[in-house]
């Protein structure tokens, strides 16, 4: 067990590197890189080190330790210690790998930028920041890391802050994350002072979990506590309300993206979410909030991502789309599922976001329309891209099928244990899935099939061969566009466009004009290693584990479980009894299992009970590996009462497998018909929206209708009859077409436009009013401000007082 | 009731009056004085509970520097006269806030230190205090007067006229015209709020 | 001598101070209610020592209130060189003509 208690080291390294890199960065032969990147490997070995010890030892009690503590007076301490346990090691694990692969592809990427020096330290402090987040032992150590995240996240954001719209994004995440740290504040002290009446430690998380686990905490306590906690969390891990920091924050560079979506920032909410689960789970109220609002963001953020042509942006939204799974998963109880989608997705998000830095480094534009056919160029980096789409998509065997299918598993138990929440997180989490599917489908045709859309004409680069002197670029662009008209016109490919664009390049080799090309070995080296860690990541929590030779006794369930949940029940489900249990760790019980579930949930209904009968006669094996670590949840069955935490060992269940192979398929086929097939030189989803199919339809209507009527009538018909029948049939055809224009306007200018725009506008309408009334509020008055907060006070004064 | 309390209740009135005044004199000067007067007051308070040294401090600093340096304060920018120069338009809501925020305090003083017996407070010593600043509480005696420092440095940087200046007072410019796009219509609406609410509270 | 009579009063004066910086227009009588706040604390802070916790060695409460004493003053210098700034740049003190922070 000693390793764990070097948790610290991990922590300290990035700290002491950020130090020095600060101090002596510029003196360095590699500007400070060597400090980072050095540092985080000895942390990354470290945190593996860790991360195996919990592994193999299975659920352990949490080594806590506590280094240093101030009095605050009375019975108040801040200590900074470590608090290791399963999570922790599973976070460590997590944020060292992608924090090591970042900052060594940062060393190629961010080459020759001018705050190279300022860069490495800023990401080693980043990085710091989330380990103390990660390892505290109190929520008070939390606060600390939390806070210093996002201040690291403001520096980082706003890199290129020269520009305004990069300062302001990073304003926007600092100013949106810090509503949501109000709410973590006194969502933080609420707790206390509920955990103040029955010991001295208030702000310990061991404390806190094991007294709300034992059903000593106030109910109002819990809701508020927790409600305002989460609100913190929502802002952090953008949750739909407050998501709107996320996509902007592509403003930074992207292996910050890369850090921000994978590893350090949004993570943090969802991890003090499930370090703080026992508290959680009190509460149906909590647990139904988290899932309605992790439900609405997974669903409506991945729309928004199939209509984006940054790249960074689709993968943005998608980040807030995999964030709703995680959170949709707690509030269903799936403490797994949720922890284990956390962990899988940092991997294969860091892969894609550094995929796409790789191809913008290539390409020197964000966009996709600028990319196309990169699969010749960069092969390395289609593969690995490909890997993380597919990962993402949750094709199966690959990381996200496995912890995907746990949440949707997680949300349907939640779903049998009569909990509504569980349904709509598992038919908004499928049609979440197909959505992801696709947008990455569209991505990747965009971006690596077909043929290259002339990226070195980008204005950039244009701008950079004016500088060069190597370049007429007046007559370049008028060739430019001279050509796009003839493309327009004369239906030209786009590499007859470019094609055009160098007929009267005169300068034979001139740098702006080259194709785009493989990156250099360390982009390659962290793309590679991430996307082949994208697989073990994913079978280590799922059912196959075994069957590729991983221990069942060792999984992930059981690396990332504590004592603590399973005595933690959900006080709110005591009246469902047994037959819950076996749904949430189906397998070892399976037998028993189809008895009573054909005596007390008959009404389950016929698919869902073959499917977990299946899953207990095929996969006794596989759940097996449970049997230790639920034996005494499955000893407590006895007394009656079966409402734990849902922390279930990894199943097979065949209907959500169906469903979500189902879902994949119907998307990346939807994907490959739009964008794969053959490449419209309009994206049809940006101008015709839902419209795509009908206009298939149209078109065989028209087809049918030209065979089938139009041609009889001209070949039989008409040489023998008059005029009048060419005017009845006309007619008809007429009508017939006019009718479905009219149904077609009807459908644009009725649904369309006035029902969805209308919606949407009027939501944003709705919104400019409010807020010009609203910022009234902020009259600049000191002294009004002074009194509201005042008055603030006293009301909660009053509210404390008359609880008591 | 000792004449300790008796001693205790004059000199709350006497500050508690000063307070008062200070806080609403139409008079600029006048409040500074009520300040001085205020502020004795506590420091009789002080030596009541038998603080002497506090006592002491309070009638050096706030009553010999404080004080002066506000007087100085008030001669150094305009001294206007009157309830509209002086009192802003949150009076009302100030009112009622602090009202309440009283009524608050003093219920919940009330209910903890209620039952307290009546002690008579024995003198303590100047060496005392002394051993104790410079033993237990060292550090934050040197931090503090770090502090101090800095702060007076801050102030003579902020007060002082910009280099440069060749010592003629500069244009100063109003600060309505400083902001042109404010509106002047809002201006006026201001002002005719401002003059609405002072015709209420007269 | 009960505790209850300098509590009572520090809470008079904080919330008569608290009046002032809340009612006042000018910036130096905002100064002057932000003293009679501080001086309130210190109110609390010495009854504190002297009536409950008299045999305290460290005498918490008369170090304390004399740290706020010192905290004031330099408030007190600081506050004035910012009034002075205000009124060189704006040629007014009054509180509600600083708003350009708002909407």
């Amino acid at each position: 067990m000693e390793v764990l208690n070097y948790a610290w080291l991990i922590v300290a390294l990035p700290f002491v590197a950020a130090g020095v890199i600060a101090a002596f960065g510029r003196l360095m032969p590699l500007k400070g890189a060597e400090v980072g990147i050095s540092a985080i490997a000895i942390a990354w070995v470290v945190a593996v080190m860790i991360g195996w010890q919990t592994f193999v030892n299975g659920p352990v009690e949490a080594v806590e330790q506590v280094f240093w503590s101030i009095p605050l007076g009375g019975n108040i301490l801040i200590e900074f210690g470590q608090y290791v346990d399963g999570l922790t090691a599973m976070m460590l694990v997590l944020v060292t790998t992608v924090s090591f692969m970042v900052q060594l592809y940062s060393r190629e990427y961010m080459h020759g930028e001018d705050r190279f020096t300022y860069f490495f330290a800023m990401l080693s402090l980043f990085t710091f920041s989330m380990l103390v987040l990660v390892v505290a032992p109190n929520t008070l150590q939390a606060l600390v890391g939390w806070e210093l995240v996002g201040v690291c996240s403001y520096l980082l954001i706003g890199y290129y802050w020269l520009e305004k719209t990069n300062s302001d994004a990073a304003n926007k995440a600092f100013l949106t994350t810090k509503f949501g740290d109000i709410g973590l504040v006194v969502g933080i002290i609420v707790l206390s002072v509920g955990v103040s009446a029955h010991t001295d430690n208030v702000f310990s998380i061991r404390e806190t979990t094991e007294l709300a686990a034992a059903g000593m905490l106030s109910q109002p306590t819990i809701v508020l506590g927790c409600l305002l906690i989460f609100l913190g969390a929502m802002a952090k891990s953008g949750q739909m309300p407050l998501h709107v920091w996320l996509p902007d924050a592509m403003a930074g560079p992207t292996p910050v993206s890369a850090l921000i979506h994978a590893a350090t920032m949004v993570t943090a909410g969802v991890f003090l979410i499930a370090r703080l689960y026992p508290v959680f789970a009190q509460s149906l109220a909590v647990m139904n909030t988290m899932a309605i609002v992790g439900t609405i963001t997974l669903f409506f953020a991945g729309f928004v991502a199939i209509v984006q042509d940054d790249i960074k942006k689709v993968l943005a939204y998608s980040t807030i789309s995999q964030l709703g799974y995680m959170v949709a998963a707690l509030g269903v109880g799936g403490y797994t599922a949720g922890i284990f989608h956390l962990f899988t997705h940092g991997f294969f998000k860091a892969l894609l976001f550094l995929g796409s830095g790789s191809l913008i480094h290539a390409v020197h534009s964000n966009n996709m329309s600028d990319m196309g056919g990169m699969r010749k160029y960069m092969p390395t980096t289609f593969v690995t891209f490909v890997i993380g789409s597919l990962a993402l998509a949750g094709f199966p065997l690959f990381a996200g099928f496995f912890s995907k299918d746990e949440v949707l598993v997680s949300a349907q138990i939640w779903a049998n244990n009569g909990r509504f929440t569980g349904s709509l997180v598992f038919w908004l989490g499928l049609a979440g899935a197909m959505v992801t599917t696709f947008y990455m489908g569209r991505s990747v045709f965009l971006i690596f099939f077909g043929t290259h859309r002339g990226v070195a004409h980008t204005p950039e680069d244009v701008e950079a061969e004016a500088e060069a002197g190597t370049l007429d670029d007046e007559a370049e662009m008028e060739d430019l566009d001279q050509a796009a008209h003839d493309a327009d016109g004369a239906d030209l490919t786009q590499e007859e466009v470019v094609a055009a664009g160098h007929d009267d390049d005169h300068a034979p080799d001139h740098g702006g004009h080259h194709l785009p090309h493989e990156s250099g070995w360390q982009i390659l080296t962290a793309l590679v290693v991430l996307a082949a860690l994208s697989f073990p990541v994913g079978l280590m929590g799922g059912f196959l584990w075994d069957e590729v030779g991983g221990s069942v006794e060792r999984n992930f369930e059981t690396w990332t479980a504590t004592h603590l949940l399973e005595e933690v029940s959900y006080p709110f489900l005591a009246d469902y009894h047994r037959v819950d249990l076996e749904e949430l760790h189906g397998g070892g019980e399976g037998e028993g299992h189809a008895e009573e579930g054909a005596g007390d949930h008959a009404d389950e209904g016929a698919g869902e009970g073959e499917a977990a009968g299946l899953a207990g006669t095929d996969h006794t094996t596989l759940a097996a590996g449970s049997d230790l670590v639920l034996a005494t949840e499955a000893e407590g069955a006895e007394g009656g009462v079966e409402n734990r935490v849902l922390h279930g060992a990894p199943e097979f269940h065949l209907n959500v497998f169906l469903l979500a192979l189902g879902g994949f398929l119907l998307a990346v086929g939807g994907a490959w018909m739009i964008y794969g097939r053959s490449r419209p030189m309009r994206d049809p989803l940006l101008h015709m929206g839902g419209f795509t199919t009908l206009l298939e339809n149209k078109y065989y209507f028209d087809d049918i209708g030209y065979r089938g009527v139009v041609v009889p009538v001209r070949d039989w018909l008409a040489p023998a009859a008059s005029w009048s029948s060419n005017v009845i049939l006309d007619g008809i055809v007429k009508n017939t077409g006019g009718a479905v224009k009219r149904l077609a306007d009807v459908t644009y200018f009725t649904i369309d436009q006035k029902v969805i725009d209308g919606g949407i506008n009027g939501g944003a309408f709705s919104a400019a009013w409010i807020s010009s009334k609203l910022k009234r509020l902020q009259s600049g008055d000191v002294q009004r401000y002074a009194g509201a907060m005042l008055a603030g006070v006293i009301v909660l004064v009053v509210v404390f007082a008359a609880a008591r | 009731m000792t004449s300790l309390d008796l001693l205790f209740i004059l000199f709350a009135v006497i500050t508690g009056g000063g307070a008062v005044l200070t806080v609403t004199s139409r008079n600029l000067v006048h409040a500074a004085l009520f300040l001085a007067v205020s502020l004795a007051g506590i420091g009789m308070v002080f030596l009541l509970l038998q603080a002497d040294f506090v006592a002491m401090v309070q009638a050096v600093v706030y009553l010999g520097a404080i004080t002066v340096l506000f007087l100085f304060g008030l001669m150094l920018t305009r001294a206007p006269i009157g309830r509209e120069a002086l009192d802003s338009r949150n009076r009302p809501m100030a009112m009622v806030v602090s009202t309440a925020l009283f009524g608050v305090l003093v219920v919940l003083i009330v209910r903890a230190f209620g039952s307290f017996p009546a002690v008579t407070p024995r003198s303590s010593s100047v060496g005392d205090l002394g051993m104790a600043i410079f033993s237990s509480w060292v550090f934050p005696f040197e931090v503090i007067s770090m502090m101090l420092l800095a702060a007076l440095v801050g102030a003579i940087l902020l007060a002082r006229r910009e280099s440069g200046d060749s010592g003629d007072e500069r244009a100063v410019t109003p600060i309505r015209e400083a902001l042109p796009d404010r509106g002047e219509v809002e201006a006026e609406e201001r002002r005719a709020e401002l003059a609405a609410g002072d015709g209420g509270a007269r | 001598m009960t505790l209850i009579g300098p509590l009572v009063l520090g809470a008079f004066l904080f919330c008569v101070g608290l009046y002032g910086v809340m009612a006042r227009r000018n910036s130096v009588l905002v100064l002057m209610s932000v003293e009679l706040m501080l001086n309130a604390v210190n109110i609390n802070l010495v009854a504190f020592q002297n009536l409950k916790w008299p045999d305290d060695p460290a005498a918490t409460g008369q170090v304390f209130a004399l740290f706020v004493v010192v905290v004031a003053a330099a408030e007190v210098g600081v506050g004035l060189a910012i009034v002075f700034n205000m009124f060189r740049n704006r040629a007014s003190i009054n509180i509600d003509d600083a708003d350009m922070m708002r909407w």
